[in-house]
């Protein structure tokens, strides 16, 4: 019995040991694994009255497509969302993690979450864990104080900008905005901007692909356009597919297991008499 | 060598239309020997829930029974079993929390959900979850399953047709790598049934 | 080097191993006995470094042999198997036994089983499984001649071919083997196959 409640977490918090299990395996000669990372392009930039942020659809392990049409705009709070880059399992753990942080302080402070609150949470998680928690995040969300946009580096240091990108293909988005960002943009000037940034990505780097994501944050209102543009839609499959005959693949044996309807619990209201 | 290519492994999900399949090879082996030729993948955490675990088979049953130890957990508690969304949501958790020190293992899960709306889902080794509404493969064979799946799939086949497909696919890919095949096993899950299913493969 | 083997047959289990204590390049003994007798109706045979075997192989059959003084029924042959690989991958994360195992045994109503567990802890039942370097030869021989339900006088005539083709074909065979065997009537040393005297 002591060993099944050892089993059981008592607190959240990392495991170490496999570390020494998997370092023997090393030793021996065994490769490591690579993780889902998502190779990715992530931009956002400050409109007129908001921030405007955008991502790529694709994540890859390796030289393989793991997931076309992938999320990489993650909620943090009603205001705020924040793009992931980097190892895929460290962005969504280190959002949602941050983002349930902000809920409770919502709700032991009944107000509206501001965005500097959630770049301290990140950076201060990113950087007690020295860059091995590999997120590399754009920050963005309207509060209080108005539209705010960060930059957070998986060590743990942050930049605060008007229009920033992250990701392999950050250089390429970032060439559309140096060129093209201009102060007060409208919001359609914004998305538009957005867009042709991550479709730049897309298309000159290898890490991303497929469709453009765009999460519009204004002061009391988030617009998520989940698949804003599809620039890269499948053309190849012919109209019927391929269709086998049944009874085709040869089985050597089958076992048939009828489920039996769950039975319905009556609700009884409590109130009644 | 990597150490998910150490006993070899197919995985592969498919959803059809109020239903689902999930299916694997049957090889056990240690590197380029073959132990055995019926081994398990996939397992059972209730009716209408499957996980397949690909990787280092050591691994895989360790995790399994864990997960099953936390599943019946759950089922005491609550009375009731555990939503295919948030058992990934469980498993992911597990294999995050070995963050630094994963478990060697690349799941697959199927299920069934309250209206019996199919879910399928597969991670990385430390829970990076990839919801799909097509299908999801993992295992040593994965890239010529990903390639299999690509054109073999339809979206809303009937279980019938999504047997055919999902085994043809599994069959198809494990030609192209020496770790995994020796036939295979196939569930087929729809709101009244599970059909499993022994497929005949090729032994070489 | 190594060689550890094991198949079942109609109502029986065996397994087979070398009887070698090789150090580098020295052998040390050549009458080492690596098939334990776990309880009456089990057998353990076990490869792997020579420390860790006979630290682990004794730890579980004090267990094994605790839960049968504390409940006053045995493990059958499964629980034993998953009570072995559960300890054994619980030490793989702390301070890890390099030990191969095959696990055969006799179960009332069950009928004999084998079971093989690696050093890592991958548990599986099998009909027929080897170790070491000769599990190259035997597992070849058993995948030609093993067929399930063998008879006892057919199944040694495949672990004596399994033995001559590693004794012919391993430049590094050992030369002596103990043959185990388990049935209703309980698990008990079968035979020896010595081509050198090990006195």
């Amino acid at each position: 019995m002591a060993k099944a409640l050892a089993d059981v977490p008592p607190k959240g918090g990392f495991s170490f040991d496999l570390c020494r299990r998997n370092d023997m395996l090393v030793k021996k000669g065994i490769q490591l694994p690579g993780f889902r990372k998502t190779g990715t392009t992530i931009v956002g930039l400050i409109f007129e009255d908001g921030v405007i942020l955008g991502a790529d659809t694709r994540a890859t392990e390796g030289p393989i497509v793991a997931d076309k049409n992938c999320e990489k705009i993650h909620y943090m709070a009603p205001n705020i969302y924040c793009c992931g880059a980097g190892t895929a399992a460290d962005t969504e753990a280190v959002t949602d993690m941050v983002s349930s942080q902000l809920q409770l302080h919502r709700y032991a402070t009944g107000r509206e979450s501001r965005v500097v609150t959630t770049l301290t949470l990140l950076k201060s998680h990113l950087f007690s864990y020295q860059g091995y928690v590999s997120a590399a995040l754009v920050l963005g969300g309207v509060d209080v104080t108005g539209p705010h946009l960060h930059t957070v580096y998986p060590h743990g240091s942050t930049d605060t900008l008007p229009f920033a990108t992250m990701g392999s293909g950050s250089l390429a988005a970032m060439a559309v905005f140096e060129s093209k960002y201009k102060e007060g943009l409208s919001r359609e000037e914004g998305i538009q901007l957005v867009s042709e940034a991550i479709c730049s990505g897309i298309f000159n780097d290898l890490g991303s692909g497929s469709n453009v994501d765009v999460c519009v944050i204004t002061k009391g209102k988030t617009d998520y356009l989940r698949n804003h543009q599809l620039p890269n839609p499948r053309t190849y499959v012919s109209s019927r597919g391929y269709s086998f005959a049944k009874g085709h693949t040869e089985v050597l044996s089958t076992k048939i297991i009828p489920l039996k309807a769950k039975p319905e619990v009556a609700v009884v209201d409590a109130m009644e008499e | 060598m990597s150490i998910f290519e150490y006993n070899g492994s197919a995985l592969v999900a498919m959803v059809g239309k109020n239903c689902f399949a999930i299916a694997s090879d049957r090889r056990l082996g240690v590197q380029l020997q073959t132990i055995a030729t019926d081994f398990r993948r996939i397992y059972k955490i209730h009716d209408k829930l499957y996980i397949g675990l690909s990787g280092l088979a050591t691994d895989a049953q360790t995790l399994y029974q864990r997960l099953v130890f936390r599943h019946k957990l759950y089922q005491l508690r609550e009375e009731r079993d555990m939503k295919p969304e948030t058992f990934a949501s469980l498993v992911s958790a597990l294999l995050y929390e070995k963050r630094f020190g994963p478990y060697f293992c690349q799941p697959v899960i199927a299920g069934l959900g309250d209206d019996n709306k199919p879910f399928i889902c597969t991670m990385d080794s430390i829970g990076a979850k990839e919801l799909a509404k097509d299908f999801v493969v993992a295992g040593t064979a994965s890239e010529s399953l990903y390639g299999a799946c690509e054109s073999m799939y339809k979206p809303d086949m009937e279980p019938e047709e999504l047997f055919e497909t999902i085994s043809q696919a599994l069959l198809a890919s494990v030609d192209r790598d020496c770790l995994s095949g020796w036939g295979g096993h196939v569930l087929l899950v729809t709101p009244t049934e599970v059909q499993e299913k022994a497929l005949k493969g090729r032994m070489d | 080097m190594e060689c550890i083997f094991g198949l079942v047959g109609d109502g029986f289990a065996l397994i087979a191993a070398d009887s070698s204590a090789v150090h580098s390049i020295l052998v040390h003994k050549s009458n080492e006995d690596k098939v334990l007798v776990l309880d009456s109706h089990k057998l353990l045979g076990v490869s792997g470094e020579a420390g860790d075997r006979v630290q682990f192989i004794e730890y579980i059959q004090k267990n094994v042999h605790l839960y049968q003084f504390r409940n006053g029924i045995p493990l059958n042959t499964a629980a034993a198997a998953n009570f072995t690989r559960g300890e054994l991958a619980t030490a793989l994360r702390k301070n890890p036994y390099f030990v191969n195992i095959l696990l055969a045994g006799y179960d009332k109503g069950i009928g004999p089983s084998l079971y093989y567990i690696d050093y890592i802890a991958t548990l599986h039942k099998i009909d027929k499984g080897a170790f070491g370097y000769g599990s190259y030869f035997s597992l070849a021989m058993m995948d030609r001649y093993f067929r399930s339900g063998m008879s006892l006088e057919e199944a040694i005539d495949l672990v004596d071919k399994c033995i001559m083709e590693i004794r012919s074909r391993l430049f590094v065979a050992p030369p002596n083997f103990v043959i185990k065997i388990v049935d209703q009537n309980g698990a008990r040393e079968y035979a020896w196959r010595e081509s050198i005297s090990s006195d």
